[in-house]
C-alpha cells in the first residue's frame, strides 16, 4: 500500500452496517460486564435480602413481589444470592486467569525461545498434566491444598496456565524464526529484549483470545468445583453452589436452576463477545499484509470500464478467446473495486502468449478467471472466455470441472507447494488420468511413467514412487509440468512457472517448455514479471498494468521497438539491460493499487511523456500491434530515428 | 595489508547437524566448505550463488547469527569465530544487515520510529527527542520522511518496507552491511531505485557491503568485486568486470549463459546451441574433486582426484578450476554466447 493511500483511506467513512454489528455485540457484552461489576462491588447494598438470613417458613417459595426469584430450601432470597454471587464469580475469574497469565506466559515465552532441554521437560510435565481432564488434576490440586474458593482457583490457574504456556511457547517458536527477530540479532538486542520488545507483543492478539476463553471456563470450573463442593463452601453464595441447591430439589422446585443457569450462560458470552471485538480492534494494527481500500473518488466509473480495446481477429485454429474481461474485487467496505478491465486476447494452437507485468498488474488472475478459479469476493463482470470455441460462462460448475485439467490445466509457481506432499508424484499424476480419462490403474500407470520420463526426468519408474519433497524444486516443477500435460490439454497456463527456481534450472524448464509445446501442440498463456523469460519463451507478449493490456506485440518487435512507455521504463530497468554503474534507470513511484489508479492513463502519474491528452481515457488502438498510449506513434519515431 | 582489510574470511566452514531423534547429533552438511573472502573498508563484495550453495550460511555467519564450525572470520582486528554467536557491542554495531523479505523483516507489531530508533536504543544513550531527531535524519536518507514515523509496516510498499530496513541499518553508521538478496523481493521498477540508493549511501557513508544475491546482472552493477559459490566452495573470485565480462569457471559461464537475454534472436541462438551441445552424463556426485565435475562440458580425469585450488586468472582474482593451472590461461569451451 502507498502512503498516500493510507492518508486517504484514514479519512474514508467507514460504511455503516459493519460498524453497528459489531457496535451492538460490544455495548451489550460491556454493559453485562459492567452490570456484573457494579452488582460484584456494591452486593451489600443492591441485594435486598442477606443473603445468608434462612426463613425455613419461607423456604422453596416461587417468585413473588416480595422474592422476586422466589427462595431456596432454606428460605434465604434467590435474587440476593443471585447477586452476591456475582462477587464470587468476578473474584473466582480474576483470580484464576492472573494465576494462569503470569504462571503460563513467561514460562512459555522462556522455553520456546531457550529450547533444549528446558523445553523438553516442560512441554512433557504439561503433555502429562494436559491428559488428564482438568476437573481431576484440579480436584487433586485441591486434595493437596484443601478446599474453599481462592484454593480452588489457584488450583484452577495452575490448570489453565498450560494453555497460556503452549499458546506463548506456540507464538515464540513461530516468532523466533522471523526474520525480524534475526534483525534485532544483529542490531545486538539481548534475548531479554528480543523477547518482550519484539517478540511479546505479537503475542496479544491471541492472548486476549486466551483470556476470555479461560475466563469463561473458568466461571464454569468454579461453578463445578461449588457444585462438588469443593470449591466455595457452604453457606456462602456462589452460582455454583446455587446449582448444587437446585440439583438437590430439582422435584420441588425447578426454578430454583434457572437464575444461575441464566448467570453462568449471560457472562461467559459477554465475555467471550468482547474478547472477539478486542482481538479485532487490537488485530487491526498489526495485521500483516495489505488489506483492500476504500477507492479513492479519482476512479470515476467502478461499475465498468468502456470496452473499447479492438478484439483479436478471428483464426482458424484459435483455442482461446478472451473479450472484453472485467474482473472486480469486494473491498472490506462492501463495494467492488474493477482489478482487471477492458482485456481481450487469444491465443492459437501451438502459440504462446506472454503476460508480463509487475505484481498487482492483474496478470495472475487473469489466468486463474479462465479456469474460473477465483477466489471469494472476486467476480467476472464483463465479457466472455471462450475456450475451443465453447462460452465457460455458460458451462455448469460440473462441466467446468470436466474441462480443467482436461481441456486447460495449469502450472503454477511453487512446484513445492502445489504438489500434495503426502501422495508419491506418480499417484498424484495418476489421479488425474483416473478421474478425467477414466483409464485402467495399469494404463494410467504406464503414462505416468511415461510422461515422467517424457518431461526429462531420469530413471522414471524410481521417480515416479518419490514423495514431492525428495525431489529437487526443479524436478518438483517437472512432474507438475508432466501433471499438467497427462489429459494433452489445449490450453497451458504457466503463472510464474520458473520464478522459485535457480537460474540453470530455470532454463532448463524454459527449453523443456519449448519443446513439450513443439510435440504436443498446446497453445500456451505464459504469466511472467520477467521479460527476459517472456522474450525466451513467448511467441506474442502482452504487457498489462494497473488492470489493462497497455501493449501487446510479436516478441521481436516488442524488444526491438517498444511502443508504450511503460514497456520501455521495464526493459531499461531490467538488470542486464545496461552495462553501467548506478544510478540505474527507475520508473518512479510504484505501481497503484485496485482503486488508486488514476483517471484516464493509470501510467500517467508515473510517465516522462505525459500530456494533457493523457488524463483522459485512453483507448487501446493498433492492429498487428496495439499500444495504449496517445503518443505511442510518436515513441516509436523517435525510437526509430 | 591487513591493516587495509576490513573483513578476512579464512578457510570458513561452516556444518549444520541434522537432529537424530533423541536430539543428538546426526549426518552433517557442510553448507560452506573452506571458503577465503575478504572486503576493504568502503568496498562492495557480491557473492553470488544458486540456492543452497553457502551463500547465505556465510552471510549468516559473519552476522554472528550461525556459529562458524572451524576458519577464522577477523573484522578489522578483531577474530569473529571465537566468539561464536555473542559478539560485543562494539563489533554488533559496525556489522549491520538488510535481508530479503521485506514483509517479514520489519516487526508487524512496531512503528517506523521504533523500528528506525531500535539499534540507537540498543547501543547509544540517546534520550527520546535525540533519537527522533535522528530517525528523521535517517528516513531522509532513504527519502522517506518524518510523517511516516508514526506508521506501521503494513501500510508500506515492499520497496518502501525495504527502504524503512535501510534506514534502520544505517542508524549506526556500521563498516560493515550485510545485504541479503536485498532486492529479490521487488518489483522491477523498485528494484533499481533500491540499488541506486544503496549505491548512494555507500559512497556518501564509506560504508562496505557483502551483497548476497543469485542474479549475476544485477551483481555486477554495484559490486567492485564478485565471488561465485557452488556448493559450498567459491569457485571463482575477482574483478567485477572481469567475471561479468570474461567468467573464467565453466560454472560461471554456465549461469550467465543461462540468464534470460532481452533479445529473442539471440535467445533462439543460444537455445539451438544447447540443443546440439553434447550431453553431459550426470553421475552421482564424486566425493572427492570439484564439485562441478559432474556438470562439467571440460571435466578431466584429475578434476574426480582433487578439489582444484585456487589460481590466478587473466585480469585479475582466482578460479578453483584445473584449466587455469599452471598459469596457462585456457578458456572453457562456451555454450552460446555471453552478452
Amino acid at each position: 500500500m502507498t502512503v498516500q493511500s493510507a492518508k486517504e483511506f484514514k479519512t474514508a467513512r467507514r460504511p455503516r452496517r459493519r460498524l453497528s454489528a459489531s457496535l451492538v455485540i460490544t455495548v451489550i457484552a460491556t454493559s453485562v460486564l459492567v452490570l456484573l461489576a457494579i452488582l460484584a462491588i456494591f452486593a451489600d447494598w443492591i441485594a435486598p435480602y442477606d443473603p445468608l438470613k434462612q426463613n425455613l417458613i419461607e423456604a422453596l417459595q416461587s417468585p413473588s413481589a416480595a422474592h422476586w426469584l422466589g427462595t431456596d430450601d432454606l428460605g434465604r432470597d434467590v435474587l440476593s444470592r443471585l447477586i452476591h454471587g456475582c462477587r464470587i464469580a468476578v473474584i473466582a475469574a480474576a483470580e484464576a486467569t492472573t494465576i494462569a497469565v503470569l504462571l503460563g506466559v513467561p514460562i512459555g515465552l522462556f522455553i520456546g525461545y531457550r529450547g533444549g532441554w528446558w523445553d523438553w521437560v516442560v512441554m512433557r510435565t504439561v503433555e502429562a498434566i494436559v491428559s488428564i481432564p482438568g476437573i481431576m488434576v484440579a480436584i487433586v490440586i485441591i486434595a493437596i491444598l484443601g478446599a474453599g474458593l481462592h484454593k480452588a482457583m489457584i488450583a484452577l490457574g495452575i490448570l489453565y496456565s498450560t494453555s497460556f504456556l503452549r499458546l506463548a511457547r506456540g507464538v515464540v517458536l513461530a516468532e523466533r524464526e522471523e526474520v525480524y527477530v534475526r534483525s534485532a540479532r544483529v542490531i545486538g538486542a539481548s534475548d531479554g529484549r528480543i523477547l518482550l520488545r519484539h517478540i511479546f507483543p505479537n503475542i496479544a492478539p491471541p492472548l486476549i483470545v486466551q483470556v476470555t476463553l479461560t475466563v469463561g471456563a473458568v466461571l464454569l470450573s468454579e461453578a463445578g468445583l461449588s457444585f462438588i463442593g469443593l470449591g466455595v463452601q457452604p453457606p456462602d453464595a456462589s452460582w455454583g453452589t446455587m446449582l448444587n441447591t437446585a440439583a438437590a430439589f430439582m422435584d420441588l422446585n425447578w426454578f430454583l436452576a434457572i437464575p444461575p443457569g441464566i448467570a453462568i450462560i449471560v457472562t461467559v458470552l459477554s465475555v467471550n463477545l468482547l474478547g472477539d471485538v478486542i482481538r479485532d480492534a487490537v488485530g487491526r494494527g498489526i495485521v500483516v499484509g495489505v488489506k483492500p481500500q476504500t477507492p479513492a473518488a479519482r476512479f470515476e466509473t467502478f461499475a465498468s470500464v468502456a470496452a473499447d480495446s479492438p478484439l483479436p481477429p478471428r483464426r482458424e485454429d484459435e483455442v482461446l478467446r478472451v473479450e472484453g474481461l472485467q474482473v472486480m474485487v469486494s473491498s472490506r467496505e462492501g463495494n467492488e473495486v474493477p482489478i482487471i478491465t477492458d482485456l481481450s486476447l487469444a491465443i492459437a494452437k501451438g502459440e504462446t502468449l506472454g503476460l508480463v507485468g509487475e505484481s498487482g498488474s492483474g496478470k495472475t488472475l487473469t489466468g486463474l478467471a479462465i479456469l474460473g478459479l477465483m477466489g471469494a469476493g472476486v467476480r467476472t463482470t464483463h465479457g466472455s472466455i471462450t475456450l475451443n470455441g465453447r462460452e465457460l460462462s455458460s458451462l455448469t460448475e460440473k462441466q467446468m470441472e470436466k474441462v480443467r485439467g482436461n481441456e486447460v490445466a495449469m502450472v503454477f509457481q511453487d512446484p513445492t507447494t502445489s504438489l500434495n506432499p503426502a501422495f508419491t508424484v506418480g499417484s498424484q499424476i495418476a489421479e488425474v488420468l483416473l478421474t478425467k480419462k477414466g483409464v485402467s490403474k495399469k494404463e494410467a500407470w504406464e503414462r505416468v511413467v511415461e510422461l515422467i520420463h517424457r518431461v526429462g526426468i531420469p530413471r522414471p519408474e524410481e521417480r515416479a514412487r518419490a514423495y514431492p519433497h525428495e525431489l529437487s524444486g526443479g524436478m518438483a516443477q517437472r512432474v507438475a509440468i508432466a501433471r499438467a500435460l497427462s489429459c494433452n490439454p489445449s490450453l497451458l497456463i504457466a503463472d510464474e512457472p520458473t520464478t522459485a527456481l535457480d537460474v540453470t534450472v530455470q532454463q532448463e524448464i524454459l527449453d523443456l517448455f519449448r519443446d513439450l509445446q513443439e510435440e504436443f501442440g498446446m497453445a500456451m498463456l505464459f504469466v511472467t514479471h520477467d521479460l527476459a523469460v517472456a522474450a525466451d519463451v513467448c511467441d506474442r507478449i502482452s504487457v498489462m498494468y494497473a488492470g489493462e493490456m497497455v501493449e501487446m506485440a510479436p516478441v521481436d518487435a516488442l524488444f526491438a521497438n517498444p511502443r508504450h512507455p511503460y514497456t520501455r521504463g521495464l526493459l531499461r530497468a531490467m538488470p542486464h539491460a545496461s552495462d553501467r554503474n548506478p544510478p540505474l534507470p527507475t520508473i518512479r513511484g510504484n505501481v497503484p493499487r485496485p482503486g488508486f489508479w488514476p483517471a484516464g492513463c493509470r501510467f500517467s502519474n508515473r510517465c516522462d511523456f505525459r500530456i494533457a491528452a493523457c488524463d483522459t481515457r485512453v483507448p487501446l488502438v493498433g492492429t498487428d500491434r496495439l499500444a495504449r498510449c496517445v503518443r505511442a506513434g510518436e515513441l516509436a519515431m523517435e525510437v526509430a530515428s | 595489508m591487513s591493516e587495509n582489510i576490513l573483513l578476512e574470511i579464512n578457510d570458513l566452514w561452516v556444518t549444520y547437524w541434522r537432529r537424530s531423534l533423541l536430539g543428538l547429533k546426526g549426518k552433517p552438511f557442510h553448507a560452506v566448505k573452506g571458503a577465503n573472502l575478504s572486503i576493504r573498508p568502503g568496498e562492495t563484495l557480491g557473492l553470488v550463488g544458486e540456492s543452497g550453495s553457502g551463500k547465505s550460511s556465510i552471510a549468516n555467519t559473519v552476522l554472528g547469527l550461525v556459529p562458524a564450525t572451524s576458519g577464522s572470520i577477523r573484522f578489522g582486528d578483531v577474530e569473529l569465530t571465537s566468539m561464536r554467536t555473542h559478539y560485543p557491542p562494539a563489533v554488533r554495531n559496525q556489522i549491520q544487515a538488510v535481508f530479503q523479505d521485506p514483509y517479514s523483516s520489519l516487526n508487524p507489531s512496531m512503528t517506523v520510529e521504533d523500528i528506525v530508533t531500535e539499534p540507537l536504543r540498543v547501543h547509544t544513550g540517546m534520550n527520546r527527542s535525540e533519537r527522533r531527531t535522528r530517525a528523521v535524519e535517517l528516513l531522509e536518507l532513504v527519502s522517506l520522511s518524518e510523517e511516516h514515523l508514526g506508521r506501521h509496516p503494513h501500510q508500506f510498499s515492499g520497496g518502501q518496507r525495504q527502504r524503512i530496513a535501510i534506514a534502520s541499518a544505517l542508524a549506526l553508521e556500521p563498516k560493515l552491511i550485510v545485504l541479503d538478496e536485498p532486492v529479490s523481493a521487488l518489483d522491477v521498477s523498485t528494484q533499481n531505485q533500491i540499488i541506486n540508493l544503496l549505491y548512494e549511501r555507500r559512497d556518501a557513508l564509506g560504508i562496505a557491503y557483502l551483497l548476497i544475491a543469485h542474479d549475476l546482472a544485477l551483481v555486477h552493477h554495484i559490486s567492485d568485486r564478485i565471488a561465485v559459490m557452488y556448493l559450498g566452495h567459491i569457485v571463482e573470485e575477482g574483478p567485477s568486470d572481469r567475471v561479468y565480462k570474461a567468467p573464467a569457471h565453466p560454472y560461471t559461464k554456465a549461469l550467465l549463459d543461462a540468464v534470460p537475454l532481452l533479445d529473442p534472436e539471440a535467445q533462439r541462438r543460444r537455445r539451438a546451441a544447447r540443443k546440439s551441445a553434447p550431453a553431459i552424463d550426470a553421475p552421482r556426485v564424486s566425493t572427492t574433486g570439484c564439485p562441478y565435475q559432474n556438470r562439467c562440458p571440460s571435466v578431466m580425469p584429475r578434476c574426480q582426484d582433487a578439489m582444484p585450488p585456487a589460481y590466478p586468472v587473466n585480469g585479475g582474482g582466482t578460479a578453483s578450476c584445473f584449466l587455469f593451472d599452471g598459469g596457462a590461461v585456457r578458456h572453457a569451451p562456451a555454450i552460446g554466447e555471453t552478452a
